[in-house]
């Protein structure tokens, strides 16, 4: 490693950033993306949940499978079919800790849709370590719309859904995040 | 799916010394500057601007403009892939298994080095 491994960055935002070209239509990509209560194989088998869709202003959360945990809780900042959609990101058992900022920015291009996902986080919060988990959702989306399948660590941990249950600490139960 | 003739533009960029660097610093230090990013190597600016292009082509850093500065990100969505070609999970749990003990027994092997030069030094 080099001699600065150390952060400059730290107590301001770190940004993460990934990118991949994905073989379909940008309509296809962002419908995939956006779907609303439905299990999300790239979201690690979640479900996003909204009051009247997806709206600037308005929350969303994403609930585990079974509807009885949220995972992740956040407002909607941007959401511009089928360009943009930003959305801030707490995951719930960090409650407390400053939330994380994720933009998902579709483009078409030769060959398809650039799909990219930046992530702003705190540097040190159990959010900024969590984060990482940013290219797990891109290739996962990249697979599941150009195959239909999700990869095989996707499906384990869909399978693995109700047992993680019981690990989920009981402020992440779905009744201590109300959507209004 | 990549295109083989992304995979080859990814090989490509892994093949330079120089390049692979610049990964490793933008992993630890992600959204910084291409003039800070050039203070890192002995090369000049330029040699590492064209490193730059080489990585950008083959997808493996992202520039963002911000301001006045270029700011670089390592994209590792392209190396996930090189992962998914050629790893399956059971092929991967074993892999993982085998460098995990290869790390534990190198960092140890440094430690109990680093102990008997220590001694060395001391008598």
């Amino acid at each position: 490693m080099t001699k600065e491994t150390k952060s400059q960055f730290d107590g301001k935002p770190k940004t993460f950033v990934w990118k991949v070209t994905i073989n379909a239509p940008i309509e296809t990509v962002w419908n995939t993306l956006v779907k609303t209560d439905e299990v999300l194989p790239f979201f690690f088998g979640a479900v996003c949940q909204a009051q009247d869709g997806l709206k600037p202003g308005k929350n969303m959360r994403m609930a585990s499978a079974d509807g009885k945990f949220a995972i992740v809780f956040g407002e909607v900042k941007e959401f511009k079919p089928p360009y943009r959609y930003s959305h801030t990101m707490s995951f719930t058992q960090n409650e407390g800790e400053d939330p994380a900022f994720t933009t998902y920015d579709l483009k078409e291009v030769r060959g398809g849709t650039e799909f990219t996902l930046t992530t702003e986080c705190i540097p040190g919060t159990k959010t900024g370590k969590m984060v990482a988990s940013g290219s797990f959702i891109v290739d996962n989306l990249k697979l599941l719309v150009e195959t239909g399948k999700p990869n095989f660590a996707a499906k384990m941990i869909m399978a693995m859904g109700p047992l993680m249950g019981f690990m989920t600490p009981k402020i992440s139960h779905i009744e201590n995040w109300p959507l209004s | 799916m990549s295109t083989e003739n992304d995979m080859t533009a990814i090989f490509h960029a892994l093949a330079h010394e120089t390049r692979r660097r610049i990964m490793d610093v933008l992993k630890v230090r992600p959204g910084i500057g291409v003039g800070e990013l050039a203070q890192e190597f002995d090369v000049t600016r330029i040699a590492v601007m064209n490193h730059l292009a080489v990585l950008e082509a083959a997808g493996l850093v992202i520039s963002q403009k911000d301001g006045r500065t270029r700011r670089l990100h390592l994209n590792t969505a392209p190396i996930q892939m090189i992962n998914d070609r050629w790893l399956d999970d059971f092929s991967s749990h074993w892999a993982r298994k085998l460098t995990g003990i290869k790390y534990a027994a190198e960092a140890a092997h440094a430690k109990s080095n680093q102990a008997k030069s220590k001694k060395r030094e001391g008598k």
